[in-house]
């Protein structure tokens, strides 16, 4: 008995030295938003590098960049979003990109580079993006008569009457007001107390219309057909889609950028100050920027994708949707956020608790 | 203090070196883990309320050093704010509503059980007691999930309530997202906290006393009244306090049970420091919290003191 054990626990040491060995380049530690690569991918990547990636997920820009500020070190790549990238620069916590250590940066789409936030892209790499956007179902806004062009049909009582609780919002202060902006005629990013005031009215006044604030789980509650129109995000809205298609549901989801226009997030891959292995990040980087690891996460989630080497690999289905992939019209009628200042930051929370208490 | 007042006072003048080392030795690791975990953040705490925020997120420098000297960088301002603004005095009022209808519900709800305990055989106690505290082994936030479950809109409680009021005319109403979900688990998390405390006071009450009572003609509601009550008040405030403070600060039970309807001043400084990286504004809200805490432990001192006097 003992003999057995014995050889079972040299077994184990043997493979696990063998697995030690195979990963002996150590450790890259990727923080990013949850789902975010392909598990393939990921795979594939610790292969080529024979390291091991440690996965550490998010859930909003804000809880990235409050981690941060609280002293979260020993990140090597990190992915956040434009406005966040803009913050980050700002603070002086990213290190500066040697662009001949990625030769695969040639495929990314010059229409993503060059952000507001990273002009020259010193210190970012476009990694995937997303547009919010209103998802419906297509056959319940038919029968309802609720156009699907425009963010009236989330605002205006008009329609909403119809849709008494079925519908969602993003829990999130900026996205839900840079809608009502846009409803409202202004820009995502205009900062002007009087407009952001009648933004906010224009939200409590829909507010008791709608069913939930929420950021994730309007993806299973509209693929179950309980709820019939959401503000959120291109890729979630794919992913209820298909969910209804997998459960034989006898109603589709579609989504669509608002006549208004509507906020595009372009995650970026960044690498900290600090990051204890540079070299794997450069690495991992160059190797997102291959066509077809970076078409996996798109043909994953749904997620719209910069890299013009990765086209070939994605889906058709994927490829041809407009609200995916938006082309020079709708294009010109999409915003990045831009980052707030301190005094901004504080009056837009104490407008979302107004709005949240109202 | 009815304690203190057993034990025969001794002056430390006349206490032994060692009896002093003894002392400090035992007293010393606690009082410093409440300095260290409690006192100095405390402090910090307070220091940053007068800060502004950093550009980025965080705490602006609230001191530099240049040419001319040492600059401080406060403000009055959070201060000002949470005083001055109709939101936050709102939300103080709210949370002590909460932490006040917990203590009540809770104090009707654990007083009967704690008495029909303590008035319980000697053998089945323990196992009662063991009952009250079950509960504790299985985590706090997988409990509270079930409340969740428990008042969704798919389970029987949330139909059989809905059931009732439409044969009286009204239309469905959400039993989870409000603010009855919040004091559901405000109550249901508390409940031991009361029990306890309450159940150990009363089972040292001695049964001579309600005999002699009612030998002198007292009705049951009169020995209730003016023998157990008063003796058990020192426990009711143990309790009381042990359940208001918590309650007051809850932070995840309304943050899973409350929705946008049950929000409570611990998810406002949550986004404070989170969602608007805005620490000193954060900081004074928590600062007001831990002195509206202090208020209410200092009142229970000062009822208990009297308690203690009045029927001591």
């Amino acid at each position: 008995m003992a003999r057995r054990l014995a050889m079972v626990v040299a077994a184990g040491l043997v493979a696990f030295l063998v697995a030690g060995l195979v990963r002996a380049n150590g450790v890259l530690h990727l923080y990013n938003w949850n789902n975010y690569i392909a598990p393939q991918t990921l795979a594939r990547f610790e292969t080529v590098c024979r390291c091991r990636v440690a996965y550490d997920t998010y859930g909003s820009n804000e809880e990235l960049l409050a981690r941060l500020a609280a002293g979260a070190t020993g990140y090597d790549i990190l992915v956040p979003t434009g406005n966040a990238v803009q913050s980050l620069i700002r603070a002086g916590r990213l290190l500066p990109l040697d662009k001949r250590k990625l030769p695969n940066l040639a495929n990314i789409d010059p229409t993503y580079l060059n952000g507001f936030y990273d002009p020259g892209n010193v210190y970012s790499v476009p990694y995937a993006y997303t547009i919010t956007l209103l998802g419906y179902n297509v056959e319940k806004m038919r029968e309802l008569g609720i156009p699907t062009d425009t963010w009236a049909a989330l605002f205006d009582p008009r329609y909403l009457k119809r849709l008494r609780g079925r519908v969602t919002v993003l829990d999130d202060p900026r996205e839900l007001l840079a809608a009502a902006l846009k409803y409202l005629g202004y820009s995502a990013n205009d900062t002007d107390p009087s407009h952001w005031q009648r933004a906010a009215e224009v939200i409590i006044n829909a507010k008791p219309y709608w069913a939930a604030f929420n950021n994730t789980s309007y993806i299973r509650l509209m693929a179950s057909g309980d709820v019939w129109l959401a503000q959120g995000y291109s890729n979630d809205f794919f992913q209820a889609g298909r969910e209804a298609e997998r459960a034989g549901e006898p109603f589709t989801i579609a989504f669509n950028v608002p006549k208004e226009g509507a906020v595009l997030a372009v995650d970026n891959m960044v690498v900290p100050k600090g990051a204890p292995r540079p070299d794997l990040a450069y690495q991992f980087i160059d190797f997102m920027l291959e066509g077809r690891n970076a078409s996996e996460l798109t043909n994953l989630i749904g997620s719209g994708n910069p890299n013009r080497a990765a086209l070939p690999f994605i889906r058709p289905a994927i490829a041809a949707n407009r609200a995916i992939f938006p082309d020079h019209a709708v294009l010109g009628r999409l915003e990045e956020l831009h980052e707030l200042d301190r005094g901004q930051r504080r009056f837009l929370n104490r407008l979302w608790l107004e709005i949240k208490l109202h | 203090m009815s304690i203190s007042r057993g034990v025969p006072k001794r002056r430390s003048s006349s206490m032994t070196s060692r009896a002093r080392l003894a002392r400090w030795a035992l007293s010393g690791p606690p009082l410093a883990f409440l300095a260290v975990f409690f006192l100095i953040p405390t402090l910090i705490m307070g220091l940053a309320s007068f800060g502004w925020p950093g550009q980025e997120g965080g705490l602006s420098p609230l001191w530099y050093h240049d040419a001319a000297g040492w600059h401080f960088d406060l403000t009055l301002g959070n201060y000002r704010d949470i005083f001055t603004l109709k939101l936050f005095l709102a939300l103080y009022l709210r949370s002590l509503g909460y932490a006040l209808a917990t203590t009540v519900c809770c104090l009707v709800g654990a007083y009967p059980l704690a008495l029909v305990i303590a008035r319980a055989r000697a053998r089945y106690r323990n196992l009662l007691l063991l009952l009250v505290i079950v509960p504790f082994w299985s985590n706090f936030l997988i409990r509270i999930y079930a409340w969740m479950i428990i008042l969704g809109p798919q389970a029987a409680l949330s139909r059989g309530v809905n059931a009732v009021l439409g044969l009286f005319g009204f239309g469905p109403t959400s039993l989870l997202f409000s603010p009855f979900a919040v004091l559901m688990g405000l109550v249901y998390v508390s409940l031991p906290f009361m029990i306890l405390p309450l159940y150990a006071n009363l089972e040292k009450h001695d049964p001579a006393l309600l005999e002699a009572a009612r030998d002198l003609g007292a009705s049951a509601w009169a020995c209730f009244w003016r023998v157990t009550f008063p003796l058990a008040v020192p426990g009711v405030i143990a309790g009381a306090t042990l359940v208001f403070i918590p309650a007051l600060g809850a932070f995840a039970v309304p943050d899973i049970l409350g929705g946008t309807r049950g929000i409570m001043i611990g998810n406002v400084i949550e986004m404070e420091f989170l969602q608007a990286r805005d620490w000193p504004f954060g900081a004074a809200l928590s600062i007001m919290l831990t002195f509206l805490a202090l208020g209410a432990t200092g009142l229970a001192a000062w009822a208990a003191r009297r308690g203690v006097k009045a029927y001591g």
